[in-house]
């Protein structure tokens, strides 16, 4: 064999060892992998509503039913991610049956939140998503007439998580509301 | 004059201080400055990218006679991002809290110079044994000097290490918080940096 057809032979054989041995560590490792990404969306959902035991998807990524022990409803969670400075703001909301906030979860640096540090990152402090909790109707920023203080220097992140709290609303009335 | 053949214990030893990667040639400093905020995230780190530094050195070694040097690099690369993917799957799957600390840092092993580096200068040209010892010895001088690192780094800005509480109350309380941010990296490397060039001065 001459030296460049061994040249691309040989390419082809490493890519060929490598293809195969990565595939057979993604099979032995995905199973875990998705039990691992389900783990993680279970205990962010029960740290917004904590009245539930179990959680039933109905939208994916967006829409939760929290279900208590006999299976009954205990209230929901949505997810949404409007658009803030740097992209997308994940917040967990979790309402209970009559539709009042009982958590909120601004998604940490660590899980995908990109706003600046020291200012729209801010919303991930707890008394920035206290504010929300016991409200019943939708919520909007002082300056846009509601009730909820912004985060100085970070009006487009304060809005972004305000108007995801009031999409949170409007799905309660289109699921849960008698 | 002849040259003394080095001996092979020399392999295993030399690279953790005399000639450690990051502090004496001053390669692989991104993961080192980055993922030092805590003693137990450099571990981690630096667990990963000793996995992948040993077994590409081996593995390396093994192909050698097989890969015309015209075309090592590709192969080199083949065979050292195989080695990140499956290390990135398996923190995916059973440390999912390291894994999201380490975050790109685990992908971006692949382009680690000391891995690139040995699989180049070393095991390229050496034998497998050999290369296994040059491998260790690259990951143990690693290892140790993100795990001092983070220590020290943790030390400052938290007032633990590995979690453990070192320090009294009223230091906790006001610790040097600058030490975690990446000024902190910087400061404390090139104290090490110092440091070691003093050792060697001495002794030379």
């Amino acid at each position: 064999m001459n030296s460049k057809t061994w040249m691309v032979v040989s390419l082809l054989i490493t890519c060929l060892a490598a293809g195969f041995a990565l595939s057979e560590v993604y099979a032995v490792t995905k199973p875990k992998i998705e039990q691992q990404k389900v783990d993680a969306t279970n205990s962010a959902l029960s740290q917004v509503l904590v009245t539930a035991q179990s959680f039933k998807e109905i939208e994916k990524d967006s829409l939760w039913y929290g279900l208590d022990q006999s299976g009954a409803k205990t209230g929901i969670v949505t997810r949404s991610g409007l658009r803030g400075y740097g992209g997308p703001v994940p917040v967990l909301v979790g309402l209970d049956l009559t539709g009042r906030i009982v958590g909120l979860k601004v998604a940490s640096a660590a899980e995908g939140m990109k706003e600046t540090p020291g200012l729209g990152l801010k919303a991930t402090e707890d008394w920035f998503a206290r504010q929300f909790v016991g409200l019943d109707s939708a919520t909007a920023l002082k300056k846009e007439g509601g009730t909820i203080d912004a985060i100085s220097g970070a009006t487009i992140t304060s809005r972004a998580v305000a108007r995801g709290v009031a999409q949170a609303i409007r799905k309660y009335s289109e699921h849960l509301k008698p | 004059m002849t040259t003394k053949k080095p001996s092979r214990l020399s392999y295993l030893l030399k690279p953790i201080v005399r000639e450690n990667a990051v502090l004496i040639l001053m390669i692989g400093l991104c993961p080192t400055l980055a993922t030092t905020t805590s003693a137990r995230d450099a571990l981690g780190m630096s667990a990963a990218a000793s996995f992948v530094l040993i077994f590409s050195n081996v593995v390396i070694s093994l192909v050698r006679k097989f890969v015309q040097p015209s075309i090592r690099i590709p192969i080199f690369i083949i065979i050292i991002s195989t080695f990140v993917t499956i290390i990135d799957y398996a923190l995916q799957a059973y440390q999912p809290s390291l894994y999201r600390v380490l975050g790109v840092f685990v992908p971006l092993i692949v382009v680690n110079c000391i891995i690139l580096g040995r699989a180049e200068a070393f095991a390229y040209g050496h034998g497998v044994f050999d290369s296994f010892l040059d491998g260790l010895g690259n990951s143990l001088g690693f290892t140790l000097l993100l795990v001092v690192m983070g220590s020290v780094r943790e030390f400052f800005a938290v007032g633990t290490i590995f979690g453990k509480v070192v320090t009294p109350a009223w230091y906790r309380s006001a610790p040097m918080l600058f030490m975690i941010f990446p000024p902190g990296a910087f400061f404390l490397i090139g104290i090490l940096k110092a440091l070691v060039a003093k050792f060697k001065l001495d002794k030379a």
